[in-house]
């Protein structure tokens, strides 16, 4: 009986560890990011997806635009997946860049902004997290993060670009 | 008085639809339930169709005359009531299926942040039409009076209304952001939560913390060890694998965070680890992301062995950029 008493105990003991971490993410994460998504999510609607996609259409015309404001905006206002449509504004040749270079920076981008990819925030987080436990400010490594998520979004760009019109032959 | 039929298509942000309105002798009534003033959508649908427009503040209607009803609700009562009653309802809000009455909102009888650009004549050629002959008709200067100052005379009289419109219009988009982002954490952030927590305290409690400690902590203790996991990670033939949901990703990145947490990885590697675990970032992805895109399906056919390779490269590239960039972060 004792044995089966213990084996209970030691299972429940998982799921009282589990729940601990569970409570601390949820009073921790949040409550910061329920009022951060709410104020990001009324910018845009105050903006609107009209105006956003006027003003993204002028950083298409060089690489080096497109590759990084560009879907950079298209995360901002339009978020993970629908940023991916502003995609038609651009040549047909540069759409499957244009992808990569906007799932290069879905992530990058939710250390500064988490409602750009509210859904898969935990790719950072949970990095971020253990930073803190171990008593470290965040503050440097979101920053970083998002500017080497630009800097990873313009060479993914650039190198799928050429790698695709070698693909199709296509011309530069 | 003969009677046309619309197509209204929801807004950007809108939900639902598309409506067909189709007025019939008995059924010519667009009833506009938006307050103080009459909405210009309700205005333009009124013009369109040939119906009666009537303004639900001030008078009533039998349902069964209603053709379309015209609301501007944040997403309480009024976007659902006309549902309900099986009546076509028009929402100028951009508001989906929510409230109390959320269950009877959907897509057959409702659509929501409707402008007037969003209407259009069912039979497109006719339409086009016949806003040419009437714009061809020379105004007399009487109408051109008459029509300058019905609209000054709307502007003053609507001035306080307008303000009061104005508000609740972003008091509106402020309610429906707040909804948006709980919605997101019961949807996404909670479910993941619950599972990686449930999934962590197993791993903590039963010793295989352990085990991970020792395996795959050395790894992401050195360049090369995280340079070889973005490069099995930006393999082509596992990456659309690991992609679904970044969930692989997020997992991972939560269990090096204990790991950080315990002080088995040193907090330097956080950064060039980030992009370590993250190689196969929406490889999973390409071809809706592509379609979202509107690619052609050739596109779509050479895009996706593009992005695939690609990765080979810059996945482990983006390591060497980030562990370049981590020097001097903590």
């Amino acid at each position: 009986m004792d044995i089966i008493t213990n084996i209970a105990q030691g299972f429940i003991g998982w799921f009282t560890t589990g729940g601990e971490t569970f409570t601390g993410w949820v009073t921790n994460i949040i409550p910061q990011i329920v009022c951060l998504l709410t104020f990001m999510n009324s910018i845009i609607k105050l903006v609107g997806e009209e105006k956003v996609e006027r003003t993204a259409q002028k950083f298409t015309k060089y690489a080096l635009l497109r590759y990084t404001i560009f879907p950079m905006l298209a995360l901002l206002f339009l978020a993970n997946p629908m940023g991916y449509s502003l995609g038609r504004f651009l040549d047909e040749k540069y759409k499957p860049a244009y992808f990569d270079a906007f799932a290069a920076f879905a992530h990058p981008v939710t250390g500064l902004f988490p409602h750009a990819n509210a859904g898969e925030l935990f790719v950072y987080m949970g990095i971020a997290q253990g930073l803190q436990q171990a008593g470290y400010e965040l503050g440097g490594l979101a920053v970083r993060y998002f500017i080497v998520g630009l800097i990873v979004a313009l060479f993914r760009g650039v190198i799928t670009e050429k790698i695709y019109f070698h693909l199709t032959k296509a011309d530069d | 008085m003969a009677y046309r039929n619309i197509k209204i298509t929801k807004g950007a942000d809108g939900f639902g639809g598309p409506l067909i309105i189709e007025p019939t002798e008995t059924r010519n009534k667009v009833l506009c339930v938006t307050g103080q003033t009459i909405s210009p959508v309700a205005k333009k649908i009124a013009e369109m169709t040939g119906c009666e427009l009537v303004d639900g503040f001030s008078t009533t209607v039998p349902d069964e005359q209603v053709a379309v009803a015209v609301v501007n609700c944040g997403g309480t009562a009024r976007c659902g009531v006309y549902p309900r009653k099986k009546i076509l309802t028009v929402n100028v809000e951009p508001v989906g299926a929510v409230g109390p009455l959320a269950q009877y909102i959907t897509p057959d009888l409702y659509v929501s942040d409707v402008k007037e650009s969003n209407l259009s004549y069912t039979d497109e050629s006719a339409a086009s039409a016949a806003t040419v002959s009437a714009d061809n008709q020379p105004k007399t200067k009487e109408e051109a009076k008459q029509e300058v100052a019905a609209a000054q005379e709307g502007q003053k009289q609507n001035l306080v209304t307008r303000i009061g419109v104005g508000v609740g219009h972003v008091v509106n988009k402020f309610f429906a952001a707040g909804r948006d982002s709980i919605d997101m954490v019961i949807r996404n952030i909670l479910p993941f939560m619950a599972f990686t927590s449930t999934l962590l305290g197993i791993i903590q409690a039963s010793g295989l913390g352990n085990v991970i400690a020792n395996t795959i902590s050395p790894f992401c203790s050195t360049l090369p060890g995280m340079i070889l996991i973005s490069f099995i990670c930006g393999l082509p033939f596992l990456s659309p694998i690991l992609g679904p949901g970044a969930v692989i990703a997020q997992v991972v990145g939560t269990l090096l965070g204990a790991e950080i947490a315990k002080g088995n990885i040193p907090a330097q590697y956080a950064l060039p680890a980030l992009f370590a675990i993250n190689a196969q970032v929406g490889c999973d992805f390409i071809p809706v992301g592509l379609s979202l895109a509107e690619a052609e399906p050739e596109t779509i056919e050479m895009g996706v062995p593009a992005v695939l390779y690609s990765r080979v490269i810059t996945g482990p590239l983006a390591v060497v950029v980030a562990y370049l960039f981590s020097f001097g972060l903590f």
